[in-house]
Parts: C-alpha cells; structure tokens; sequence
C-alpha cells in the first residue's frame, strides 16, 4: 500500500511537470475558458440583476475546469502516442490504470488553478464578490468537482485513444461541456430530452453541490451523487482501458501515428 | 519447452489486416512474420538482421508482450508472452531506436524516475540505481537537463538506461543504432557490449552488419518473415564462401552485361550496388575458380575502374541472403 | 499574367497543401459542430440572462467563429511554411509577394464564410431566428465583407507567426479577443467604453452590425457605411501584414532570422 501511494504520488508529481511546463497547455488551458467566462459575464452584467450575476461569477469560476481536465484528458492518450511513450507505459507492469490517474490528478490541479484564476479576475475586473455562505463547504465540493472530472477525464481518456484525431475532439468536446453542466445556463432551461444528459455528467451534480454550498445549503447529496457517477465512469474505464490493451495487442494499433 | 532459455520462440506468425478506402472499404490481410523459430541461451548476444519490414520489430513486439501472436508459441525465461504477461514484462527491458519515447519536457533524471515507478523498483534502491545508470551510460553532469535539448545519441542511451532501469535479465534492443553518429555508435555498441558481461541476454536488432559481426555471438537473418539463416557470425561467412569475392567498380554497366557475367562459368552470384556514380559489381565465385579476366571480358565495352578481389564480409552473405530469389 | 495565376493557382494549391492532412474527422467538429455549440452557449446564456434575443447571438457567433479558419489557416499556409521549412524556397522565387500572399487568402476567405453561413443556417433551424427572405443576398454579402476582413487580420498575425512561431497560441488569444471585443454577444453600445474602442479597430465588428440590422430588415443602403469601415479595418490589417512580411525578408536576407528553427 505505501509502495502504491509513493508511485502514485511520484508520477503524479512528474505529470504535473510536463504539463505546466507547456506554454500551450498551461497559459491556453487558463486563458481560453476565462475569456469565455468574460463574455458570458458581460451578458449577464446588462441585465442589472445581482443575483443573475452571482449565478454566473460561481459558474464561470467552475468551467475554467472542464477545459483543464476533460478536453484536455480526451487527448492524453494520443499525445502519448504521438510521443512514442505509450507503448512504454503499456509495456510496464503496471495496469494502464495506476499509470493514467496520476495524470488526470495532474490535470486537476491545474484545473484548480484555473478556479482561483478566474475568482481573482472576476474581482479585480468585475469587481464581483462571490458570496459563499460556507466557504469550507465550497472548498469540499470544488475539490470534489476536480476529482470526479480526473475519473471522468481517465473515461474519456480510454475512450478518445481509438479516434485518431482525439485532439480535434477534445476541442468540440469544451462547448458541450459548458452547455450541459449548469455553469451559465441552468440544465432545467435546456431542452428536456437533452437533461438527462447533464446529470450523466458527474461535474453537473458537483456544480449543484456547490451552488447548494455557496446559497448556505447542505450540499453533500448531490456531491455523494458526484462521487457515485465519478465511480461509474472510473470503473468503465478500467474496464474499457483493459480491453484496450488487449485489443492493441491483438490488432497493433499502439503505436499509430 | 525448455525453461532455461532465456527466449524461445516456436512457430511465431503474425498478420496484420488494414483497411483502406473511407467508402468502400478493402480489407487486406499481410502476413508481417511467418512461423519464426529460434531461442537465445541465458547470457547471450543474439542479433535479428534483416532489411526494413522484414519482420523483426513485428517479432520483438510478440516476444515483449505487446502483441498477440496469431500463431505459435514463445516463452521469455519460461513465461508464457500471452498468458504471464506481468510476469514477462516484470523480467525484461525494451529500448527501441529513434528519439521518440521519452518526455521531452522532462530532465534525463525524472524520466528515469517516472519509469522506475512504473517498473515498481524499490523507492529506497531508485536513487541510486539512477545514478548508476546515469554513470553506465554516459550521462552523468547531464542528467539534470531536459531531454528536449538531448542528442540522438544521449536520447539513445538514456532509452538503454531507462531499460536496464529494474535490472531485467532479458534485454530487447530494436535498432538502437538509427541515426547515431560513428563516434555515438561505438560509444553505443561498448555499452551493449559490456550489458552481456554482466549477465544479461540481449536481443539485438539491426541492419548495420558490422555490429552485428562485432557484438552478436548468434546472428538469425530474417527476411519477408522467414528467417533464412542462422548461426554464429563466421558460420553466416561461410555459406557465402564456398568461395571468394571480386569487386569491380564500373561506370554505366547495362543489366544484359551483368547478365552476362553471372553467366561465366565459377561465377556464384552477381550483386550490383550504387556509389554515387559508380556501379560496383560484387562478384562471388568459386574458391580456386580463376574468374577475374572472363568477368571483365563479359563486360564488353563498359567502363571499369579499380577491380580487387577479397575474402567475403558478413555483409556479402547477408545481401545474397536478403536479395536471393524467394524458393517457391 | 503571371501575377494573375499566382494569385489564384497558387494561392488554392498552397491550400490545399496545407490542409490536404485535414480529415472530415477534424473538419466536422471544428469547422461545423463547434461553432452551433458556441451560437447554442451564448444563445442560452442569454435567455437565461433575459438579456437580447436568439438572432442577436446567432449573428454575433456565428460571424465570430469565421475568425476560426480566418485566423487559423490564414496563419497557417504562412507560418506553416516555416514548419516545413519551405518557406526558404518560396521566397527564392521571383514571384511578386502581393498576389503571392493575397492568392492564398482567397480560399481562406471562402472558408471562413462557409463556416459563418453554417453557423446562421443552424440558428434559424434551431433557434427561435426569422430572417426575411428578401435579406439573404446582402446577408451573404456582409458575410463576404467580414470573413475578407478578418482574414486581412489572420494575414498579419501569420506574418507575426513568422517570428513567434507559437501560432497556434496567437491564434486562440486573437480569437478570444475578438470574442469579447467585437460585440459578439454585447453590443458596442454596452460594452465599457475602452472596450468599444478597442471594437471599432478591430475586424468583424462593423460586420456583425451590419449583418444584425439587415437581418432585421434594414436595406443594403442603410449598412453601407459599415461595410466600407468594416473594408477599411480589414485593408488596414493586410496592408501591416504586407509591410510585415517584406520587412522579415529584408530582414532575413540579413540575418537569416527565418530560416533558423
């Protein structure tokens, strides 16, 4: 058990070295949802409304993370391949699942960078303050949010490496993610066939739980349902990770370029 | 099977099917490696040569478990590759050539530290096992740097550091030589070298036949799949040489001249190479045979240069084996 | 002539060099099904904000996400050459560098239009958007104006890319600029007023103005001075992005700045 927690704790520290020494990934992976998070808070500024704009300031803090983890997830494995590394990591002795959730820890640190960033501007350019009425509570369900979407980003992980061109769908996956999760937009105002598609998203109830945090209610149901979906989606993709090495091995697509 | 060997390989097949086309799709079977058998000895230097898609980097893929053989059987120490996956991969190391396969954004030292997790060695061994590797390979003063400013050479080495990393007792090198500069490559070649004097097995692919002549105690040459030949480096010699070799550096020769010249009599084989602007005919005849004169004169009119004559290379033997027509 | 077969020949070959690797794979999702997902965001937003209506999102993003190809493969099919190290080779021939540059513009132009037309077609059918028929034509045109415009932008920041090398990253921050300064989602009206300043010197504004008033009904008469500042932004764009280029060739005929990696 020590042995597994030093491994983990090692390859997730070299991880988050290779990420945020990339210019690319790091500045972008900040920038781009933050900028979004801009537009949508002007909209919302026009209408005057306080309590509208409150809504959007916890949101926007929140889906700087989708970004960092589940776009950027979607293309871990490929950039793997693309390194030549993957088919190293197949070869260890090691299951492919204690070599990705290091990484997708990684990502989710960044992703946490990426909330207090947009925190920080929205209240040094909005001069917006974010009214929590539990702070610790907050901290729970971002923490939370940040871990269901590293088990969901190891899903999409194992999922993404058969399309070759995961990258480009790891692109086309951010604005889904920021119309389905409850950041800007409640998921009851989208159309109802499209709900049920949200709450399949463990970030959907891990911004519910935070909202609940941040209006003084208790937020640990709908977080207890996130660690539940997160779970699904981890063990889906130990589950879909194996095949994928069984079927790289049977049809020799590990080391495609 | 015989578990002290260190691999064994009975029958191995492998095809691959691809697609082609988006609409209509074709599909195509290859045959990559058809039914190889061979084994390495504990402690030995074993070398796969062969021309490029010949089938060794599909074959070393079987053995290190990350492709299922469509047929036949292989053990490395005694593990079955298909069914005792960990237990084979705990026992060997695998380093291929080029300058992939290693975190660019990562210094020397926190790759090895990455991999030596992945490998499970022991947290209060890695410190100094990475040092030592460090010092095997040549790296020390650089480790700290990031590989994104490595040589090929460097890289090339610390993908052999990065090997040797759980100290495996089986050692698969496909082509670590690509692409290193003479003096990178001897520096290489002293480092595997000196892997066998510690015990390990290697197997060693390659198409540089001088390597394989200075390092391999066995050499098996593949080629389409097959292996064609095997043995020691001077056994390799000796099926070329029933005999000797002219070399004649020629300037235009037409393919009815070297036509012509297979035809004398003693003549064994004609292998025409380019040299810039040279043809130069290697011929190979019969010891004893006095063919030199009847050569030239086949020839006719073409223009020839230096003409000499010499004791066949482990390269001779190989080019007739990779080039010879196909038996049936 | 020759300057004329530059100009269209070789500006849709160099293209279609650059983006032949591109697959439907990548086309569909980043060309087509994000920008309805941005119109879809920011329409909703909105909604749900009570603040403007669908169409007026749907013009916004839609032109906004012109800038995609606009910027992207404008940058691209000139600082790509200095990726495939050809760039060395074209400039060594005597072709005169303004068809050369402008021809490649060409498709990009059409591409980023393409991509806008997709993005309002989407927004009728799925959105709560009527445009009159009878104001497609200079939609379209308008359409035209802008892509032509920005890509004028996408022409100097591919010249900036030459230097920079990190595109890519230009890119992105480029569009995300226009995204909050354009008036895409807020009009230059309720934007703050350095915001709207910063707007009106930058390509697509004049543009989504004019193509949200013809939509709802104006004539092309009332729009036209819009177009011509929109033409105006976008001539003052190429014009740098000309002068950029030829200066980085003097410049490296000096000191070989562009061909080192």
């Amino acid at each position: 058990m020590r042995q597994l927690l030093h491994q983990q704790w090692v390859c997730y520290r070299l991880q988050l070295r290779v990420l945020s020494t990339s210019l690319f990934d790091g500045l972008l992976a900040v920038f781009f949802p933050l900028m979004f998070a801009t537009a949508a808070l002007l909209v919302y500024r026009l209408n005057g409304d306080e309590e509208s704009l409150q809504y959007a300031g916890l949101g926007a803090a929140i889906m700087g993370m989708w970004t960092c983890q589940g776009v950027i997830a979607s293309s871990l494995l490929t950039r793997e391949r693309w390194a030549g590394t993957l088919e190293l990591l197949v070869a260890a002795p090691t299951s492919l699942t204690r070599v990705l959730v290091p990484i997708t820890m990684a990502l989710s640190t960044i992703g946490l960078y990426c909330v207090v960033a947009t925190i920080l501007w929205e209240r040094w350019v909005f001069d917006l303050r974010l009214e929590v009425a539990s702070w610790p509570l907050f901290v729970v369900g971002v923490l939370m949010a940040a871990l269901s979407l590293a088990l969901f980003g190891f899903f999409l992980s194992v999922t993404a490496v058969r399309y070759r061109t995961s990258w480009a769908l790891g692109a086309a996956l951010e604005y889904p993610g920021w119309l389905l999760c409850g950041f800007l937009i409640p998921v009851s105002s989208l159309p109802v066939w499209i709900q049920p598609l949200s709450w399949a998203i463990p970030t959907t109830w891990a911004m519910a739980g935070i909202r609940e945090a941040a209006n003084g209610g208790s937020p640990w149901v709908d977080l207890a349902v996130c660690a539940a979906v997160g779970c699904v989606y981890a063990a889906l993709a130990a589950y879909l990770g194996q095949r994928l090495v069984d079927s790289a091995r049977k049809h020799a697509t590990l080391a495609l370029t | 099977m015989n578990s002290d060997l260190a691999v064994e390989a009975v029958g191995l097949e492998r095809s691959f099917v691809t697609h082609t086309g988006v609409l209509r799709r074709s599909r195509k079977e290859v045959e990559a490696v058809k039914g190889v058998s061979f084994h390495l000895e504990r402690g030995e230097l074993f070398g796969l040569l062969g021309p490029n898609g010949a089938g060794k980097t599909t074959t070393i893929k079987m053995l290190i478990t990350l492709l299922l053989p469509t047929a036949g059987t292989a053990r490395v120490l005694g593990y079955d590759v298909v069914d005792d996956v960990r237990e084979v991969r705990r026992r060997i190391g695998y380093v291929f050539g080029g300058d992939r396969g290693l975190y660019e954004r990562l210094s020397a030292r926190d790759n090895l530290r990455y991999f030596s997790e992945l490998y499970g060695v022991d947290p209060r061994r890695q410190k100094a096992r990475i040092e030592e590797l460090v010092e095997l390979v040549g790296l020390t003063g650089r480790e700290h740097e990031r590989v994104e400013g490595f040589s090929r050479g460097m890289r090339q080495r610390l993908h052999i550091a990065r090997g040797l990393l759980h100290d495996p007792d089986v050692l698969f090198l496909d082509e670590p030589s690509i692409g290193i500069d003479p003096v990178g490559a001897r520096e290489l070649r002293a480092t595997i070298g000196s892997l066998v004097d510690v015990g390990k097995t290697v197997l060693l692919t390659t198409h540089y036949m001088f390597e394989a002549d200075e390092l391999c105690d066995r050499i098996a040459v593949i080629r389409s799949g097959e292996i064609v030949a095997e043995g020691t480096p001077q056994d390799l010699k000796r099926l070329v040489t029933a005999g000797r070799v002219l070399e004649i550096e020629t300037y235009g020769v037409a393919p009815d001249a070297v036509a012509a010249a297979t035809g004398v009599p003693g003549v064994q084989g004609v292998v025409v190479e380019e040299r810039g602007q040279q043809q130069v005919l290697i011929v190979q005849f019969e010891a004893g045979a006095e063919v030199t004169q009847t050569v030239l004169a086949s020839l006719g009119d073409v223009h020839v240069g230096r003409v000499s004559a010499r004791e066949p290379t482990l390269e001779d033997a190989y080019i007739q084996l990779v080039t010879q027509d196909v038996p049936g | 002539m020759t300057s004329v077969r530059i100009f269209f020949i070789g500006g849709l070959m160099s293209y279609r060099a650059m983006f032949n690797w591109l697959s439907p794979w990548i086309l569909i999702p980043s060309l087509v099904v994000s920008p309805i997902c941005q119109i879809l965001l920011f329409a909703y937003i909105g909604r749900s904000a009570g603040v403007g209506n669908d169409e007026f999102y749907v013009i916004g993003n839609a032109l906004n996400y012109a800038a995609i190809p606009c910027l992207f493969a404008m940058g691209a099919t000139i600082g790509g050459e200095r990726e495939g190290h050809t760039l060395g080779i074209v400039l060594a021939t005597p072709a005169r560098r303004i068809p050369l540059f402008l021809g490649r513009a060409l498709p990009v132009i059409a591409n980023g239009w393409g991509v806008a037309m997709v993005g309002v077609l989407a927004g009728v059918l799925l959105l709560d958007v009527h445009i009159p028929g009878s104001a497609w034509p200079a939609i379209l045109l308008a359409v035209v104006v802008a892509s032509a415009s920005c890509t004028g932008l996408g022409l100097a920041m591919g010249a900036v890319a030459l230097r920079v090398r990190e595109s890519a990253v230009l890119g992105n921050v480029v569009f995300c600029l226009l995204l909050v300064f354009c008036g895409v989602n807020v009009a230059l009206d309720d934007l703050p007023a350095w915001m709207a300043a910063v707007g009106t010197w930058l390509p697509l504004t004049h543009g989504i103005e004019a193509a949200r008033l013809l939509a709802d009904g104006s004539g092309l008469g009332a729009v036209d001075g819009l177009l011509l500042r929109e033409i105006g932004v976008g001539l003052i764009y190429t014009v740098v992005g000309l002068a950029l280029l030829r200066f980085f060739e003097d410049e490296s005929r000096r000191s070989a700045s562009l061909d080192r990696n």
